[in-house]
């Protein structure tokens, strides 16, 4: 019988020594732990590491050199001390891992490819009239999308996200695109890409997306609203997204501006210009009354139930509505702060591309 | 002025034996990679160099003597420079010799028992395992001139070192740190470092020790 302790070496870390991303299964929760800190805290150390994750200096080091050798975190530039040697922050390297997310509008459906921070390397709009009703013209979309990467960059895909509306809501063009059956959507996905494919409900995805890399990055429980054709919210505790009803929303959303502005023959983005005439001023501002009761409504109904001091409103909207908007729920409930969403390109595709993210690389 | 203290153990290239030159030819203190790792550090650090030319993992010598083993050396070594707050291993290169015909993952057992005989002894603040480091030595050069003979096989298996002592590290959770991505052996001899290499290599060593993390210091003395 031989003495165990010598018996052949048992890697704690399962790293590929080959270049190139690990298989989806392998990564155990403390190189989660890791990934999960370094994106809400760049340009950290290892000792900050081990404090904030509890883990020991031996271990720290195996992980982050293994995360080093796949390349999903870099050194930082040295910072020259007083004393001693210089110290080395670690962040993510933004071309360590890539992940396209595809969203499905009221008119059209949209692509976003983002790097490992969040940053969205390509971005695109295809409105409905221009699609195959096939997820083979989605598969060759999303396709359009990778080859902006370059050659070596493909093999750093993390995967696709598919953000979706509720059956309820969903259009009969959508339907037409995706077909009734999801999974079918995604099994011709991962197999004409060779990518896993992830599907989430659009709003939650959103959130996601928000908290991942967005406004809310370093927030534990915040309240999310979704400003798009009608207004969604979510519940973030700890870090974890909750739906209610899932299919409840109100309709004070952008719908409902759009149509007003309609019979006055603007849009939103006319929202704001010089020659915007008053009537439809007072349509704009009679709006954002009645959006604004909405959202503090529910706001305060929460806050006899749960403690946040955060509320994150993600929307496509012109900024100048966004912002208006926020400024009127500043006034009305001055507690709380109200903080834009960071990703306005396409809250819910760039919600969809972090999907892949979350199930492979963070604490869940 | 509190101290933190790091045991360099090691062979004749922590020793600091010059390249090419006679077996008492050896580097000052301030060109010795432990000499330049002090004064990378500063005052707050207590480097103790501990390198014997021909020190094996866990092997008696049959032709240098039973004292090149670094395992029976390592207990009452670490044992007498306590307390150390580190312990950098760095060997291998000697394990390589054709009389001890062992592959480079025999090799990394050998510095998994000292990892282990360590932890048995415990010579860190408080009776606890001190941080350990392993740093797999510069791969040996082909052409090793008249040590051709000692040294047969050697080249090729000392380029697997890094991988199999990586491994161990990882099996084991301590540092890690691959010498030959600083620096590389003087044609001299084909295994021995010359000034530039250990200038290279004990500011590497540095910066590794640093990013390990050193909270503030609570103990006395």
């Amino acid at each position: 019988m031989p003495d165990m302790r010598f018996a052949p070496p048992n890697p704690l870390r399962i790293a590929d020594r080959a270049s190139g991303l690990n298989a989806p299964t392998v990564r155990s929760y403390n190189e989660r732990l890791v990934l999960s800190l370094l994106l809400q805290s760049s340009g950290i150390s290892r000792l900050e590491i081990g404090e904030k994750t509890g883990l020991s200096a031996q271990t720290v080091s195996v992980i982050v050199r293994s995360l080093e050798q796949e390349a999903l975190v870099s050194k930082g530039e040295a910072q020259r001390g007083r004393v001693g040697p210089p110290t080395i922050p670690l962040s993510l390297n933004p071309e360590g891992t890539f992940s396209v997310g595809v969203s499905f509008g009221e008119d059209a459906t949209n692509v976003a490819l983002i790097d490992f921070v969040g940053k969205v390397r390509y971005y695109a709009a295809h409105p409905y009239s221009s699609l195959q009703e096939s997820s083979a013209t989605i598969a060759a979309k999303i396709e359009e999308g990778l080859s902006t990467l370059p050659p070596d960059s493909r093999t750093r895909v993390a995967g696709i996200g598919l953000a979706v509306p509720d059956d309820a809501n969903t259009s009969g063009q959508i339907r037409k695109l995706l077909g009734r059956d999801l999974a079918d959507v995604q099994a011709n996905i991962e197999r004409r890409l060779g990518l896993s494919v992830y599907i989430q409900n659009e709003i939650t995805a959103a959130a996601g997306g928000e908290s991942l890399f967005g406004m809310a990055r370093s927030l534990s429980d915040f309240l999310f609203f979704y400003l798009g054709s009608r207004l969604h919210s979510r519940l973030i505790l700890n870090y974890q997204i909750h739906s209610g009803r899932s299919d409840l929303s109100h309709d004070v959303g952008l719908l409902a501006l759009l149509q007003g502005l309609k019979k006055h023959g603007l849009t939103l983005s006319d929202i704001g210009s010089t020659n915007f005439p008053d009537a439809a001023g007072e349509l704009y501002a009679r709006w954002q009354e009645v959006c604004c009761r909405r959202i503090s409504v529910s706001v305060r109904s929460l806050l006899s139930f749960v403690n946040f001091k955060s509320v994150v409103l993600s929307s496509y909207a012109p900024p100048v509505v966004a912002h208006d908007l926020c400024e009127s729920l500043n006034k009305e409930l001055p507690d709380i702060s109200f903080l834009l969403g960071a990703n306005s390109t396409a809250p819910k595709a760039i919600g969809a591309a972090s999907l892949p993210y979350h199930s492979r690389f963070m604490v869940q | 002025m509190p101290m933190r203290s790091v045991l360099c153990f090691g062979d004749s290239n922590t020793h600091g034996q010059i390249p090419g030159r006679g077996p008492l030819e050896r580097f000052d203190r301030h060109t010795r990679w432990p000499g330049v790792l002090q004064s990378e550090l500063g005052a707050s650090w207590y480097v103790i160099e501990e390198g014997l030319s021909g020190r094996t993992t866990v092997h008696d010598d049959p032709i240098e003597g039973a004292h090149k083993n670094g395992r029976t050396y390592l207990r009452p070594c670490a044992q007498s420079h306590t307390v150390l707050d580190l312990v950098i291993i760095m060997l291998g290169t000697n394990d390589l010799k054709v009389r001890f015909n062992k592959p480079a993952s025999e090799v990394a057992m050998g510095i998994g028992c000292l990892i282990y005989d360590l932890r048995e002894l415990a010579p860190g603040p408080g009776g606890s395992v001190p941080e350990i480091m392993i740093v797999a030595p510069p791969p040996i050069l082909d052409d090793v001139k008249e040590w051709k003979s000692i040294f047969a096989g050697a080249p090729e298996k000392s380029r697997q070192l890094a991988l199999e002592f990586e491994i161990m590290a990882d099996s084991l959770g301590v540092h890690f740190f691959n010498a030959g991505s600083v620096c590389s052996c003087d044609a001299a001899d084909g295994f021995h470092l010359n000034a530039e290499a250990h200038r290279a290599l004990g500011a590497a060593l540095a910066q590794e020790i640093e990013a390990i993390g050193w909270p503030a210091q609570e103990r006395k003395s």
